[in-house]
């Protein structure tokens, strides 16, 4: 290492350096003039749907003219960026217009370009375009494409199924837990609750028939998933398949159902059931669960509670102690303490 | 040059070893340093990718997204309290809680609290103590409707992780985060920070931080951030830059290796399960943060459960820096007290093939180039004064090389900036970057040394045994605007 290699590896730093200065630079530069280009494109697109929904009978807007407004914000075929953005628009005015309203819309973009971008973008290679062409053909209720999507259902890529089975919900309803509670590959909490919220958005009105069909599912997620849509729906007649899975062998299944059976009011021949399985169930965080929900739900029942008073389980005594002490049984609670520590003073209350 | 020191203890030899280790360990934190670039890119990029997929607003009218309690330490905040504490309520986030922990102050903050809040006193006979803290007295809780998701835990001092273990055991939801009471919580930030949890799929996540940043100077407008400035004064405008090069270089590279071993304490997320676990904080360091973090990790190992520590890059969490040297070195002493402390508590991690790479990899690493960093940069110093003493030094060399140090220091800074100026909305104008780009240049000379002394202090009061504590944080205070 000499003076001179130093001098040449701070020529080659500097030159970053530079490099750097300029692309943040460009990038402000460029940010800056984005802006206004989508904001150009953002006010002509609201332009053009205001005025096709309301439209004027003197001064007709045509779709030629529609078109050619929109080649001159800059939406072409070579740029992509722009009509990225411009489905972005469509999409979201679509999800804030109802009724004959929609139907127009509908009909307004299937005239104005870009045309079969999203089904082209299935085909790419890439998980992301795969997964975000998926995306578009559902959100804009390109249904004609459902046979494309339907085969991505169960796909490698966790976005690009999960995607796929989005649509598979939106375009099939409840008919699609035909094949939800069955896949092969896992389903996380985020999309058994996005696939929850996709079905109550778009089919309120619960079909059982494919409900009950589902209840044969194996699969752990499966069980989640329908419990969640049981507890969604709010399907009191269903709380049996809840009921059934609080003392599962899995830690999972069973939080679930303890949490979705706290949507729940129970008949007090249920509750008694309920109890019964308490005992079941392995774990002392779910049992402390349950033990709110039986409490929060039903009327005191002093020998369900002195039986686990007495119980095994140290953990929730202390739980136990606190619910019986404030329900008129104090002298119970300082029974079972004197029992303990016979030679202590009871210092509370 | 040599003639006068040569044959002086093998000078000739002493110099050259100290030359090639001070050049070679340089040369070892910028190969890392490049790779923590790159590493970042990627995880930027991939987090940009499937954000797309993954946007809150499909699960914000969600019923079933998990219930999250903010726990939030409280000491003699007396005089901002009120305004802190309404800030923390008005997160959007259907289902949280704040317990709010009053470690045993000594001013009017109770006072304060059940005054603005209507609290009613609660008996805490039953609370449960999973992790041991010092007594709990009351619990409040409002009688207001409004307030409904608001407990304030009022106990004995026993240091600020005692005070979040105490609210650790008091919160019944899955998941818990920890922030500072004076912390500015963007408004989506939890939701933004379920994600991950929601997300888990093979591996359990035992840990999720968001970015930090510094807001001195900017508008608080009912409890939120309307209006980000950057710094007026010198020594927070260096901590932005700072942090930017942390948080985003830094933690997203670690992250996307799932090596990340420290989640801020100002801002961090992890499944209550698992923290009890543990046993909770440990209230015996001041960098109980990392230390958490480091034991979650090697409680998960010894269990061999797969894991993963998560960072966002966003900034979710708003903070205010020091803004003079003095609070400075107290702070930068306090975290390398901790650091020293976590380090030496788990030094059975070094080079420990039983816990994979965080013991062949992740530890080494903390203990070579976080831990030994300003060691080495001190050893540096002092070589420098003994060689020049001895006339060992070619200053023209030593200048040109000192000047390369320095711009590759300033390449990682612009790079840093560009990445988030690129990805992130909150420094657009260019006056605003020409003044972050400043403060990075020269933050080696008027930052860089005083950091260097608060960590070297902190070192040597844990060499020698001084005995010494959190110290004072003294605040300033956010710039807020009332309705």
């Amino acid at each position: 290492m000499n003076e001179e290699s130093i001098l040449l590896f701070i020529k080659i730093v500097f030159a970053v350096l530079v490099v750097y200065w300029v692309s943040i630079a460009v990038s402000l530069i460029y940010r800056k003039i984005r802006r206004a280009r989508l904001k150009k494109i953002e006010t002509t697109f609201a332009d053009i749907v205001s005025r096709y929904l309301y439209n004027d009978p003197k001064d007709p807007l045509t779709f030629d003219e529609i078109k050619k407004r929109l080649v001159k914000v800059g939406i072409r075929q070579r740029n992509k960026n722009n009509i990225q953005f411009l489905i972005r628009l469509m999409i979201r005015t679509q999800r804030t217009i109802l009724g004959r309203n929609f139907s127009k819309l509908q009909k307004l973009y299937t005239e104005i370009p870009p045309y079969g971008v999203s089904i082209k973008k299935i085909s790419s290679w890439s998980w992301y375009k795969k997964a975000r062409g998926i995306r578009e053909i559902y959100e804009m209720n390109q249904s004609q494409y459902f046979d494309e999507i339907f085969k991505y259902r169960d796909d490698k890529n966790i976005y690009v199924r999960r995607e796929a089975q989005i649509a598979l919900v939106v375009f099939l309803g409840w008919e699609s837990l035909r094949f939800l509670p069955y896949l092969k590959q896992n389903m996380t909490l985020w999309q058994q609750i996005k696939i929850v919220e996709k079905l109550y958005d778009h089919y309120p009105k619960p079909e059982l028939k494919w409900l009950h069909k589902a209840y044969e599912t194996e699969k752990l997620f499966g069980k989640k998933l329908l419990m969640r849509i049981i507890r969604k729906y709010e399907l009191h007649a269903e709380i049996g398949y809840i009921i059934d899975n609080l003392n599962h062998e899995d830690y999972e299944v069973r939080e679930t159902a303890i949490y979705c059976l706290q949507t729940f009011a129970v008949a007090s021949s249920t509750m008694e059931y309920i109890k019964q399985l308490y005992d079941d169930i392995p774990n002392t965080t779910q049992q402390g669960q349950l033990l709110n929900y039986i409490y929060e739900n039903s009327d005191i029942d002093l020998d369900f509670y002195l039986k686990q008073l007495y119980g095994d389980n140290e953990e929730l005594k202390l739980s136990i102690a606190e619910i019986l002490w404030n329900n008129g049984y104090k002298e119970k609670v300082q029974e079972f303490y004197y029992q303990q520590y016979p030679k202590a003073t009871l210092n509370v209350g | 040059m040599w003639d006068s020191g040569e044959g002086f203890f093998g000078s000739y030899y002493i110099y050259w070893i100290s030359v090639l280790l001070f050049i070679g360990y340089g040369a070892s934190l910028i190969t890392l340093y490049l790779a923590g670039i790159i590493l970042a890119r990627r995880s930027i990029k991939r987090t940009k990718q499937r954000s797309i997929f993954l946007r809150t607003e499909d699960v914000v009218s969600a019923t079933d997204i998990p219930s999250v309690t903010i726990i939030a330490p409280a000491y003699n905040e007396g005089l901002t309290i009120i305004e802190n504490v309404k800030s923390l309520l008005s997160i959007q986030y259907p289902y949280y809680e704040l317990i709010l922990v009053n470690d045993g102050s000594k001013d009017d903050s109770l006072k304060k609290l059940i005054k603005e809040f209507d609290l009613e006193r609660q008996d805490a006979t039953f609370i449960t103590q999973p992790i041991p803290t010092a007594s709990v007295k009351y619990i409040y809780r409002s009688r207001q409707t409004k307030y409904t998701h608001l407990t304030v835990i009022d106990k004995n001092n026993g240091g600020k992780a005692d005070a979040i273990n105490a609210g650790v055991n008091f919160a019944n939801t899955e998941l818990v985060i920890f922030t500072d009471v004076d912390c500015i919580i963007e408004q989506d930030a939890i939701l933004k920070m379920v994600r991950p949890y929601l997300e888990e799929d093979d591996k359990e996540i035992i840990g999720c931080g968001g970015g930090i940043g510094i807001a001195n100077n900017s508008i608080i407008k009912d409890g939120i951030l309307s209006e980000l400035r950057l710094p007026s004064r010198l020594i927070p405008m260096h901590q932005v830059v700072e942090y930017i090069r942390a948080f985003l270089l830094g933690r997203m590279a670690w992250s996307e290796i799932n090596g990340l071993m420290l989640i801020s304490g100002a801002f961090g997320m992890y499944p209550r399960k698992r923290v009890i676990e543990v046993g909770g904080f440990n209230p015996k360091t001041v960098g109980e943060d990392l230390e958490l973090c480091i034991r979650l990790r090697m409680h998960m190992e010894e269990k061999k459960i797969p894991y993963k520590v998560v960072y966002l890059p966003e900034t979710l969490c708003w903070t205010e820096a020091p803004s003079d040297y003095n609070i400075l070195i107290r702070q930068r002493d306090r975290w390398a007290r901790g650091l020293w402390e976590t380090i030496s508590l788990h030094k059975k991690l070094f080079l420990n093939p039983k816990y994979g790479k965080m013991g062949l990899l992740y530890y080494p690493y903390w203990l070579i180039f976080e831990f030994g960093a300003p060691v080495v940069e001190f050893l540096g110093i002092i070589c420098m004064i003994a060689f020049g003493i001895f006339g060992w030094i070619d200053w023209p060399f030593a200048i040109l090389l000192f000047f390369a140090a320095y711009l590759v220091g300033c390449v990682f800074s612009t790079i840093a900036i560009f990445m988030y100026v690129k990805s992130f909305d909150h420094y657009t104008k260019p006056k605003q970057v020409v003044e972050l780009l400043l403060a990075a240049y020269l933050e080696p000379f008027l930052y860089h040394p005083f950091l260097l002394f608060g960590q070297i202090k902190g070192y040597y009061k844990k060499l020698f045994d001084i005995t010494s504590g959190w110290g004072n944080m003294t605040r300033k205070g956010f710039k807020v605007v009332k309705k």
